[in-house]
């Protein structure tokens, strides 16, 4: 009785994590607000971190849910709050004869997905009893000494992420008129063409001799040094 | 222990999830959470490897995705940022061209 309640509680905790994160991934397919999506990509990072643990990785069990549950899904929802988006609407169904071209497609793959699943068996697994690949030790190794030139090419990512970050989040896009050049001052049109009083215009420019030069009066402006 | 091919019919199932999901939506933010989705699903095939075979190899690549998925994050979020600054949209279908 205890022998089988053991036996079976792998396979218990396998399915409960593996329900959790396929209902979880429906759901956040099917969610029209995408809050509630990002909130169920949670729910599948957590039983994702779950499996692994199953797996005998803790270490990456712990590192899923603090780069993906903590690090990722924050910034996503905080994109989300940022930008208040609205929840899809709902659209015409468009190119409807290709549906079951769709379902045909999808029961082949559904077929050859099950013939392998039934028919090849599993590998043969490696002795029990070996060393434990999963402990943040044989990880920590392995970065840094066979997988080092991997390891430093992607601190280089991720320096490239955060500069095209920056560069596609800073405000870039200038209306005419809206140009401010930090210093200028509005110089009105007599102070420096006085034969011109009557114009109303007003230009932006350091000094005089650069505004008489953006009315196109002569005058070039002088360099600062 | 359970056998090998349960973890992998169940990354399958993610990752089929996930590429559904980027054909159907058609909000830039959901569509960036399905590629995430299927981005995971690859990574429990390479622990579920790794963890068979006793070999860290596996690990560390899924290491090495998790970063990758981070600066994937920061850049793509930081182009939806920037597509909504223009259009006032998250919608795909509003920024099929490139030009505005």
């Amino acid at each position: 009785m205890i022998e089988t309640l053991v036996g079976i509680t792998p396979f218990v905790i396998f399915f409960l994590l593996a329900g959790l994160a396929i209902g979880c991934a429906v759901a956040m397919v099917t969610q029209r607000n995408p809050l509630y999506s990002a909130i169920s990509l949670i729910g599948v990072f957590v039983a994702l971190a779950g499996l692994y643990l199953t797996l005998a990785a803790p270490f990456i069990a712990v590192v899923q849910i603090i780069v993906y549950a903590g690090a990722i899904m924050v910034l996503v929802v905080f994109v989300i709050m940022l930008l208040n988006v609205e929840e899809e609407v709902r659209r015409p169904a468009r190119l409807r004869y290709l549906v079951p071209a769709a379902a045909l497609l999808a029961a082949v793959l559904f077929a050859e997905a099950a013939f392998v699943f039934f028919f090849v068996g599993d590998p043969p697994a490696a002795a029990p009893g070996g060393p434990a690949v999963g402990q943040t030790v044989s990880i920590g190794t392995g970065l840094f000494t066979t997988y080092l030139l991997p390891f430093e090419i992607t601190s280089i990512l991720i320096l490239m992420a955060i500069v095209g970050a920056m560069t596609l989040a800073r405000r870039t896009a200038v209306r005419p008129g809206e140009l401010d050049v930090p210093g200028a001052a509005v110089w009105p049109l007599h102070a420096v063409a006085p034969g011109r009083a009557a114009d109303a215009a007003e230009v932006k420019a350091g000094t005089s001799a650069e505004a008489a030069h953006a009315l196109g009066l002569g005058g070039t402006p002088q360099q600062k040094e | 222990m359970i056998p090998l091919k349960w973890y992998l019919a169940l990354s399958a199932v993610l990752f089929t999830i996930g590429v559904a999901g980027v054909i159907v939506k058609r909000n830039a933010i959901a569509m960036f959470m399905c590629i995430e989705l299927m981005l995971n699903s690859v990574n429990l095939t390479l622990v579920a490897f790794s963890s068979y075979f006793r070999d860290a190899s596996g690990q560390l690549f899924v290491f090495i995705v998790m970063t990758v998925a981070a600066a994937e994050a920061a850049v793509g979020l930081g182009i939806i940022l920037a597509v909504f600054r223009n259009r006032e949209s998250l919608d795909v279908d509003d920024a099929s061209l490139l030009k505005l």
